[in-house]
């Protein structure tokens, strides 16, 4: 039983190099992270501005062909979707195409996750994925 | 000739427009500012991270061409340079051509002067032109 789950534990890790990202290449230092709010924090407002942080890639709108770039997308309260293919467009995965590098969102109170996940021109995430800490906020 | 140039002073004092900045139009309400450092702000030995701010416009690498975009330049121990012109590239005038909205900055204690400027694709500022505010810090002797 031990070795059938090692045994499926390392076919997982050697299909994952084909499946887990999409084709443009990411820098391996690059950095993405929320620069506000802080994980834990609790926000006496249900309007607030996130910003993001980026280090050692760049942005580009969406549709834009320039290596080591990309634009954010803002994923609140539900998990990373699939890393080969475009992040889908709701109010859950929120898209910053124009190249923004903060917006201002409105969130009903209670707790909630916020994660950030950089794609490239095609909406879909680079390889290695360039993903943030998932944090957790409060609306009060 | 004299009358030339006179006309030619007298309508660049009536179309300050069309001097005073690029042809890149920016959005009314955009805005550069630094997230950090802080004005003030004392830095221990002189190497950091600078966080450019930047709301209601979004950042493009140099050479594209996508309306509201544009990317940062650094102004280090300098005044702002011409607005209708390409912004130089030195020590002083550091460019982010790649899209960056984060930049190492490594400088000698003293006091020193930071400012953004955003610029089109072109390396030229935008109408009007967004500049952040011009901040002070201090590095101080080892």
């Amino acid at each position: 039983m031990k070795i059938l789950k090692a045994s499926i534990a390392l076919a997982a890790l050697i299909v994952a190099g084909g499946a887990v990202a999409g084709d443009s290449p990411a820098p391996k230092n690059a950095y993405l992270y929320i620069g506000w709010p802080n994980n834990g924090e609790v926000i006496h407002s249900n309007n607030f501005r996130v910003w993001f942080g980026l280090r050692n890639m760049g942005v580009a709108p969406a549709g834009v062909d320039k290596k080591f770039t990309g634009h954010h997308h803002l994923i609140i309260d539900a998990p990373l979707p699939p890393m080969d293919e475009e992040i889908p467009a709701d109010n859950n995965h929120v898209h910053f195409g124009k190249g923004q590098t903060e917006t201002r969102i409105t969130l009903p109170p209670g707790t909630h996750t916020l994660q950030l996940l950089l794609a490239d021109k095609n909406h879909v995430p680079h390889n290695p994925p360039v993903v943030s800490e998932k944090i957790t906020i409060t609306v009060e | 000739m004299k009358k030339c140039i006179m006309v030619a002073a007298m309508l660049t004092a009536l179309i300050p427009g069309l001097a005073s900045a690029g042809e890149t139009p920016a959005p009314e309400g955009a805005k550069v500012y630094f997230i950090w450092p802080k004005d003030g702000a004392t830095i221990k030995g002189g190497k950091f991270w600078v966080r450019f701010g930047l709301r209601d416009m979004g950042v493009a690498p140099a050479g594209v061409d996508k309306k509201f975009t544009g990317h940062h330049h650094l102004i280090i121990d300098d005044d702002l340079p011409p607005f209708d012109e390409e912004i130089p590239a030195d020590n002083n005038h550091v460019h982010y051509g790649k899209g960056y909205s984060e930049g190492r900055v490594s400088l000698p204690p003293g006091k020193h002067t930071l400012q953004l400027l955003f610029a089109d694709k072109n390396h030229v500022p935008h109408n009007p032109p967004m500049f952040s505010e011009k901040i002070t810090i201090y590095v101080p002797a080892n």
